[in-house]
């Protein structure tokens, strides 16, 4: 139906609409009007996807001065694909609406390892190898090899695509992965390049974060995409970790070794062409004496490693002296990595700032802070000179060179900690030097600055006001939307005590306590014999679920729920737990129902849904908050507490609470769905811990369902149950699902603008 | 690391964990028992190499490879000659060939190539340059002071958070005792019932939980207003004085062959330029073409049209 969104014609791809999604399109588009960020909370299950396409598609097409390009931001592949056939179900209904053929391009981007039609590359089996072998096949100088040398193995695709694809651009349509792949073979040529070029012209872009996020793709990719953009980070309620993760890097002794056999090689390639071919090192070193920035910085297939966030009129300016010719450049390397060695061999654990740590390694081992800001650009540079087909064999001396940029880069929020062993095996000497990002902000920075609009959305985000403080950015739109709903189809329950009045907790103090593990053993065996179909459980660690996954047994409670339901657990190996979780569909689909026990902050906690009668009830033992003990974090609260003003509790459980509202949401993933919730942990009756909670579950949590014994979850649960197991006919019209003509009544409007809670 | 060990004895550190390795000025190691052994006169020579060498000036080996040990103590030396700054040279260029010649020279020492020409260099070097070596010995290079500078920052700022930490529990703890003591006096005093004095309490103690909450959030300001670091020495020393040619406003006269630009307040007319209405004929064939326009009449048209797929 077509929508009248504040003045702007909105086509909607289906007959009916939620009421929220009005009021967040509603909000949307005043962001947009502003020009400004914004943060915006919806729970998932009401089409968050397709009101955010298209509002904003219908916004490119009626200021295509003001926005020029859709940057949709999602974090798996199939995330990716499914946003992309929203989307092209959108523009179908577009081209019926409208009767014209439109000129609306828009496409994933994903990496080589998905994208790549070339039969031996693409037959590889992780990604890096896929990269590695792609560059072998691509490198310009390998290209100019072939001129001279038909022998050489080049890319027939990649030929292709550079001798003819340029010139032409991609065919208006709406592409997902196989679908470029499918065109890229029909016509020959490179799919991965032909959507990396292809993004520049294209109006909606869909690909992961770290496109955007990384700087060390994000460069290379994303350099040239347009101000005028709108960014999208859809599930974005991790986003902090992952700007966090992208600038942080984790040096271990293995590292180390293998980057002296990287130095090694290098030094012997440098031998044989200074041997051979010295003109090529001559050349290298005159460009680098004239300060001449890279000359061939366009040709794309060579990039190897880009350069994290250096300021530009550091790169502007020539590389020093003591690292300009290879050798010496070598022998600089071989310093730094034996300084980094005796670093690792210490005794007890050591953290310092960027700065004592710069003035350390000049005192040891003369290193000075400006080669080692030059220090990656440096090894991008020799590595070509070199020509080095390979690159992926030398990722390490890559990392330690990043490393030695950075450190030399940021003097503040980052933080260096070296630890001789690891907490849990104090006996086992396995050293490790994190370099920490502590500032989220830092890595998004340049993402705020420079696009006109970023709206960072999931379905909890709750609490919103913390995400603009740690991102540092000033949001014009917060808003966190409820669910409307005919019938009140989640439920969820506090349960705080078993049945011989024991408080529950997974707190320090109780963990070992066998009368909370009884509890805990007991709800989940009351539960397996009232709930249908599948049940959820999420622990906070998984040592804290061996250990009482251990206990059951012992007790003999497992056998107990073993006779009402099968039991499949997660494990830290993926293959393993996606075995489980098939196996657990399988045995949800034949009437009985299973348990999945599973991990808070795990691979199913995030992006596994269960909807339906996959998930009828979820149970979170004990409030999910992060190992505290952890260095890494201790010196990021302290960070945040004195930068931010924000207090380590609080951010601890805000931590807790998302990841625990990530896991509960699970169930609901639809109006049409019905799940309860079980909280087990008297803690998450408290208010400050009950505040944080996204308010579409908020909502629902009543004064009665706090606090609750086991027998009393039980009674409510059933009755719960009992209701929604009647069949729930279409009479959701008009309540939570609207027609035009509904819509537009002023009853309905006024009603609307209750949804969306402005912060 | 395990593996490494004395050439002489072969006693590795896996079988003396306590086993100290030395390594003197010809970057050759040797455990400590055996430097206490060979060298007990307080001179001989090296094992492997024969240079002559003193006990004293055995180090503890720092580093795995004692290459390294051997060029950093090289290179501290180097260094002390070769003090130069980047403010001591016109440009960034010459400053940089400085620092290549640093290396060289270390890379040539280290590398034992070229010996005797690079110490008479050195030498020659360190006569030239006394004055400007006796000079930069006192100062740090820039980088160096910026680095000090920002620990300095953070020492003070690492001090002044402790110091508000204390003072802020202390304050808070103090705070409580009153509040309490209000409480055990209003009961013993007030005329009013005591549920109605404790209510009062609980709010009280609420709003006193709130304003220790904000005061907390007030940071002090380590800054001033213009960026400028508080307790920040700022060097007295007089501007340098730079002498040259003043720059003298010449009105710039551009040589047009348009219309001359009108002033301010004139009105004029802008040319348009036409858009192109030839049509450009379509090749046969499948696939996208992309043509110029080849209209004879607009000489200057390069529009360039994009046709749809034509079959």
């Amino acid at each position: 139906c077509r929508l009248n969104i504040d003045g702007l014609l909105v086509y909607f791809p289906y007959d009916y609409i939620y009421p929220e999604q009005y009021s967040y399109m509603l909000e949307l588009k005043r962001t947009l009007d502003a020009k400004g960020h914004g943060a915006l909370e919806m729970p998932s299950g009401t089409g968050k996807t397709v009101s955010l396409l298209s509002l904003i598609v219908a916004y490119q097409r009626a200021f295509p001065l003001e926005v020029t390009k859709l940057i949709y931001c999602s974090r798996t592949v199939p995330e990716i694909e499914k946003v992309v056939e929203e989307l092209r179900r959108l523009i179908d209904f577009y081209e019926k609406e409208t009767g014209e053929r439109s000129s609306f391009l828009a496409l994933a981007l994903s990496s080589r390892k998905n994208l790549c039609v070339h039969p031996e590359v693409s037959s590889l089996r992780f990604g890096k190898e896929v990269d590695g072998k792609c560059h072998s096949l691509t490198a310009s100088y390998i290209r100019a090899q072939r001129h001279s040398d038909s022998s050489v193995q080049t890319c027939r695709f990649y030929e292709e695509f550079d001798a003819l694809g340029r010139q032409v651009p991609l065919p208006a349509g709406i592409y997902n992965l196989d679908d470029l792949k499918s065109f890229g073979r029909r016509r020959g040529w490179c799919p991965y390049y032909l959507a990396r070029y292809s993004i520049l012209h294209a109006n909606v872009v869909v690909y992961s974060y770290h496109y955007l996020l990384d700087p060390k793709i994000a460069d290379l990719v994303s350099k040239e995409l347009a101000k005028k953009s709108v960014v999208v980070f859809d599930e974005a309620h991790n986003i902090d970790n992952v700007c966090i993760d992208s600038m942080s890097v984790n040096i271990t002794r293995r590292t180390l070794d293998r980057t002296q056999s990287n130095i090694e090689t290098l030094q012997n390639t440098i031998q044989r062409i200074k041997d051979t071919d010295a003109s090529r090192l001559q050349e290298e070193y005159r460009r680098l004496v004239e300060g001449l920035k890279e000359a061939n910085v366009a040709r794309e297939t060579d990039v190897y490693l880009s350069n994290p966030v250096l300021p530009d009129e550091i790169l502007q300016e020539a590389v020093p002296g003591s690292i300009r010719s290879a050798e010496h450049f070598v022998g600089f390397l071989k310093r730094l990595l034996e300084y980094l060695k005796s670093r690792l061999r210490v005794q007890h654990v050591v953290q310092e700032s960027p700065p004592q740590f710069l003035k350390d390694a000049f005192e040891k081992v003369c290193i000075d802070r400006k080669p080692l800001r030059f220090c990656a650009e440096r090894l991008r540079s020799l590595l070509r000179t070199l020509e080095i087909a390979d690159i992926a064999d030398f990722s390490a001396v890559t990392l330690i060179s990043n490393f030695a940029t950075l450190v030399s880069t940021y003097s503040k929020g980052f933080t260096i900690i070296i630890e001789p062993f690891e907490d849990r095996t104090p006996s086992i000497a396995n050293p490790i030097l994190h370099f920490s990002c502590m500032d989220s902000s830092i890595a998004i920075k340049p993402v705020f600055e420079r696009f006109q609009t970023v709206i960072i959305t999931s379905g909890t985000l709750s609490p919103l006001d913390i995400y603009p403080k740690i991102l540092d950015f000033r949001p014009v739109t917060m808003a966190s939307f409820t669910m409307t709903l005919a019938r009140a189809c989640l439920c969820p329950l506090i349960v705080g005590r078993g049945n011989d009045q024991v408080a529950i907790s997974s707190k320090f103090e109780t963990r070992e306590d066998i009368a909370v593990i009884r509890n805990y053993g007991n709800l989940l065996l009351e539960m397996s014999s009232v709930v249908p179909d599948g049940i959820v459980a999420f622990f906070t660690s998984y040592q804290y679920m061996e250990n009482i996954v251990a206990s059951w047994y012992e007790q003999g409670i497992l056998e107990n729920i073993q006779r009402n339901k099968l039991i499949f657990i997660e494990t830290q190996d993926a293959a393993e737990t996606s075995m489980a979780l098939e196996k657990y569909q399988e045995a949800c689909e034949n009437g009985r129902g299973a348990i999945l026990l599973s991990v808070a902050r795990g691979k199913v906690s995030e992006g596994i849904d269960f909807v339906h009668h996959f998930g009828r009830a979820v149970i979170m033992f004990g409030v999910p908050y992060v190992y505290t003990q952890s260095r890494l974090l201790k010196a990021r609260l302290e960070y945040l507490r004195d930068q931010f003003q924000i207090r380590e509790n609080d951010f601890l459980t805000f931590d807790a609470m998302r990841h625990a509202a990530q896991c509960v949401g699970r169930v609901i993933r639809g109006k049409t769905d019905y799940g309860l919730m079980i909280f087990a942990d008297k803690r998450y009756a408290r208010a400050d811990k009950r505040g944080k909670l996204p308010r579409w579950i908020q909502e629902h949590i009543t004064d009665s369902s706090l606090n609750l014994t086991i027998d009393e979850t039980v009674q409510l649960s059933k009755h719960f149950l009992r209701d929604m197991a009647q069949p729930f006919k279409e009479d959701q019209l008009g309540l939570s699902l609207l027609t035009l003509d509904q819509l537009q009544s002023e009853e309905m409007l006024k009603k609307i603008a209750q949804i969306a809670h402005q912060i | 690391m395990d593996d490494q060990g004395c050439p002489r004895c072969k006693t590795t550190k896996y079988r003396n964990p306590s086993l100290k390795l030395m390594v003197n000025v010809c970057g050759h190691t040797l455990c400590e028992s055996c430097v206490e052994m060979l060298f007990i006169r307080g001179s001989g020579n090296c094992q492997e190499c024969d240079t002559p060498l003193r006990k004293s000036n055995f180090r503890v080996q720092l580093f795995e490879d004692p290459a390294i040990d051997k060029e950093v103590e090289i290179r501290k030396k180097v260094l002390k000659i070769y003090n130069k700054n980047d403010s001591d040279f016109p440009s960034l260029r010459e400053y940089n060939d400085y620092l290549e010649l640093i290396e060289e020279i270390v890379y040539n020492l280290t590398n034992n190539m070229d010996l005797e020409n690079t110490k008479q260099m050195m030498e020659q070097y360190q006569r030239e340059n006394k004055e400007i070596i006796q000079k930069n010995k006192i100062k740090l290079t820039r980088e160096q002071e910026e680095l000090e500078e920002l620990l300095a920052m953070e020492r003070q700022e690492n001090e002044q958070r402790r110091l508000l930490q204390i003072k802020e529990e202390k304050r808070q703890v103090l705070a409580k005792k009153k509040n309490k003591q209000a409480l055990l006096d209003e009961l013993e005093s007030s005329q009013l019932p005591a549920t109605l004095l404790l209510a009062q309490h609980k709010d009280r103690a609420a709003q006193l939980e709130t304003e220790l909450e904000k005061q907390w959030q007030t940071v002090k300001p380590t800054t001033f207003s213009t960026g400028i670091m508080m307790g920040q020495k700022i060097s007295l020393q007089p501007v340098p004085k730079i002498e040259e040619v003043l720059y003298v406003y010449k009105p710039i006269h551009v040589e047009t062959y348009g219309p001359s630009a009108s002033r301010p307040g004139e009105s004029r007319k802008v040319w348009i330029p036409e858009p192109c209405a030839c049509s450009v004929p379509t090749r046969p064939g499948r696939g996208l073409h992309l043509q110029p326009c080849l209209s004879p009449r607009h000489a200057g048209c390069v529009q360039w049209t994009l046709l749809t797929v034509c079959v």
